[in-house]
């Protein structure tokens, strides 16, 4: 299941109203749904590819607007400011630099994006609660691609 | 042959570039901006990445993320189209540290065409004719005054590091020079970071002609005749032609020739395009070289039979030419429009969404183009929506075709030029074959 499949059903779904809609291809399954149930967070929309056999880069927005909008209701995403190789950790075999629950402070270093051999720190913005990682480790990511949610504090 | 190429451009030349590359087996990798994430190049592409916020400063002419796009996707080439970043030797040159094939020329080739003062001096090196001019840029008012008076008024004033009309005066004679100077400085500097000019002999009404050349890796090189891009406004080309109405099969091999020299001059590998202005008497000068694939590249592709990218691509894999000067034909005559999404009285850009689009056919007919209904024209970018080319067994029927396709062209929910080109095809001189560069303003003083 790739990008281009997954916007296709997405496509599918607001033209036909359709509220979930669960697929499971080759072990892999996806589970989306467009309206949330109050209370309960809202599965993610898709497994990352392996960072191996990326076929397609992520786009920076894979949800239907409603669907985004009701997964990151009040929480503020961190979206990377250039193209690269995502690390969660400053070297192989080392600490990553946060965990989901993990509190940070505005500028706390949260990962790695490596572009051009170089290695940059991307820093938070906000102080909060790292809700979710969007992204795997060793994954590309491209400009504007979320990297985690933070739950602001 | 490569195995993946990152094609860094958007719009009808990246839906172009990915074509080429479909043909040839080769793996593509769209770059695109937020504004373009549903552009038709981003469709094609079998991967795509984002690389910024609309402006093309912060998007696709970002060397970093672009170089970096290439190596997440294990993109072994990059062709950088035209515009953006595709006559920036720096980024040709990062391009080659990093391991990445440049489809293109030699950094060092940008480089020297690109200050457009070096490349009138290696042109007279060479022994191609030059318009009578200054052979370093003027600074000051009183060497100014000296050359002009050398070269003979009227004059014009050009910046050095640069093009596309911005930092060009005309001046009729010398009371005008002093504030064309200061002006023309000033607009130099500020669309190229470099206030330098220089001085040529203005020529009336000439046409602008231009060779296609291509070279390979083996020092193999070959022209593939004229373009006649005489129809501008504010030096923009409109409509192109292959072959010029005004050029004899003589006047062909000479120019021809001295394009090959020029080119060969500046170390020059890949497709390159130089361009000459050419009087009424029949002399022509050399003006500039374009080190890139041009938009009205397919006028020469429909006389010669040849796939230009094609060629680029099997240029830079090391392949030979794909045919001697001497097997090399022009056929039938060719015509190309340039379709913008603009007024078409007043030229200003008309973004917006485009709610119906149905391209011409038939005998003769390419429509080169990234325009989808449904298609959402950015404000960002150039209004280049479509190319509409044309081929005819003869410059007749080559009207004649346009003409038809013209009128069959559907563009709605954004204006367009259609209208205009469909004047410019209908005009007495324009029918005769008599265009110059200034047939685009007695067309606007006669309406």
């Amino acid at each position: 299941m790739d990008l281009k499949e997954l916007k296709a059903l997405l496509r599918l779904m607001e033209g036909n109203d359709v509220e979930e809609l669960e697929v499971e291809e080759g072990g892999r399954r996806v589970r989306i749904r467009r309206r949330p149930v109050p209370g309960r967070v809202p599965p993610a929309a898709m497994n990352p590819a392996p960072p191996a056999a990326t076929s397609v880069a992520a786009t920076a927005s894979p949800l239907s607007p409603m669907a985004a909008a009701a997964e990151t209701a009040g929480l503020i995403p961190v979206e990377s400011p250039m193209v690269g190789t995502f690390y969660r950790a400053p070297a192989p075999g080392a600490e990553p630099y946060v965990k989901e629950g993990d509190l940070i402070q505005k500028g706390t270093v949260v990962c790695i994006i490596e572009a051009m051999k170089l290695m940059n720190e991307i820093e938070a913005e906000v102080k909060g609660r790292i809700a979710r990682i969007l992204a795997e480790n060793g994954q590309p990511v491209e400009f504007g691609q979320r990297l985690f949610l933070i739950e602001p504090a | 042959m490569f195995s993946k190429v990152l094609i860094a451009n958007r719009g009808e030349i990246a839906v172009r570039i990915i074509r080429a590359c479909r043909e040839l087996g080769i793996r593509t990798v769209a770059v695109f901006s937020q504004a373009d994430a549903d552009a038709m190049h981003v469709q094609l592409a079998d991967e795509s990445v984002c690389i910024g916020p609309p402006p093309p400063a912060q998007s696709y002419l970002q060397v970093p993320r672009i170089i970096s796009a290439a190596e997440i996707t294990g993109a072994e080439a990059i062709h950088p189209g035209y515009g953006f970043l595709a006559e920036n030797p720096q980024f040709a040159e990062v391009c080659e540290n990093c391991g990445i094939h440049f489809i293109g020329p030699p950094a060092s080739s940008i480089q020297m065409m690109g200050d457009k003062a070096a490349a009138r001096r290696l042109a007279a090196r060479s022994g191609v004719p030059v318009l009578p001019g200054t052979e370093h840029p003027v600074r000051e008012l009183e060497e100014a005054r000296r050359a002009a008076r050398e070269i003979g008024y009227p004059v014009i004033i050009k910046a050095s590091a640069g093009g596309g009309g911005k930092g060009m005066r005309v001046v009729i004679n010398p009371e005008g020079l002093e504030s064309a100077l200061a002006t023309a400085a000033a607009e130099a500097a500020a669309a190229f970071g470099d206030a330098g000019v220089y001085l040529e002999r203005f020529l009336s009404d000439p046409r602008h002609v231009e060779f296609q050349i291509l070279i390979d890796a083996h020092g193999q090189g070959i022209h593939l005749g004229e373009r006649d891009c005489s129809i501008q406004r504010r030096h923009q080309k409109l409509v192109e032609e292959a072959p010029s109405p005004a050029l004899t099969d003589s006047l062909r091999r000479a120019m021809g020739e001295a394009a090959l020299s020029v080119a060969r001059a500046a170390g020059y590998r890949n497709a390159g395009t130089v361009e000459f202005l050419l009087d009424e008497r029949g002399d022509f000068f050399f003006m500039e070289m374009n080190t890139r694939i041009q938009v009205e590249h397919p006028v020469t592709e429909m006389v010669t039979g040849l796939d230009l990218v094609k060629a680029q691509f099997r240029i830079a894999a090391g392949e030979p030419l794909p045919v001697t000067q001497e097997e090399v034909r022009l056929t039938g005559h060719s015509l190309e429009c340039r379709i913008n999404a603009e007024d078409p009285d007043r030229f200003l850009p008309s973004p917006g969404k485009v709610t119906n689009f149905r391209s011409p056919g038939g005998p003769g007919i390419r429509v080169d183009s990234h325009a989808y209904v449904g298609y959402i024209v950015p404000p960002y970018y150039d209004s280049l929506l479509a190319k509409l080319i044309v081929h005819g067994r003869d410059r007749d029927e080559a009207i004649a075709r346009m003409q038809r396709a013209l009128d069959e062209m559907v563009i709605q929910g954004v204006q367009t030029t259609i209208p205009f080109h469909q004047k410019v095809l209908r005009h007495p001189d324009f029918l005769a074959g008599k265009t110059s560069t200034r047939f685009l303003d007695r067309l606007t003083q006669e309406q």
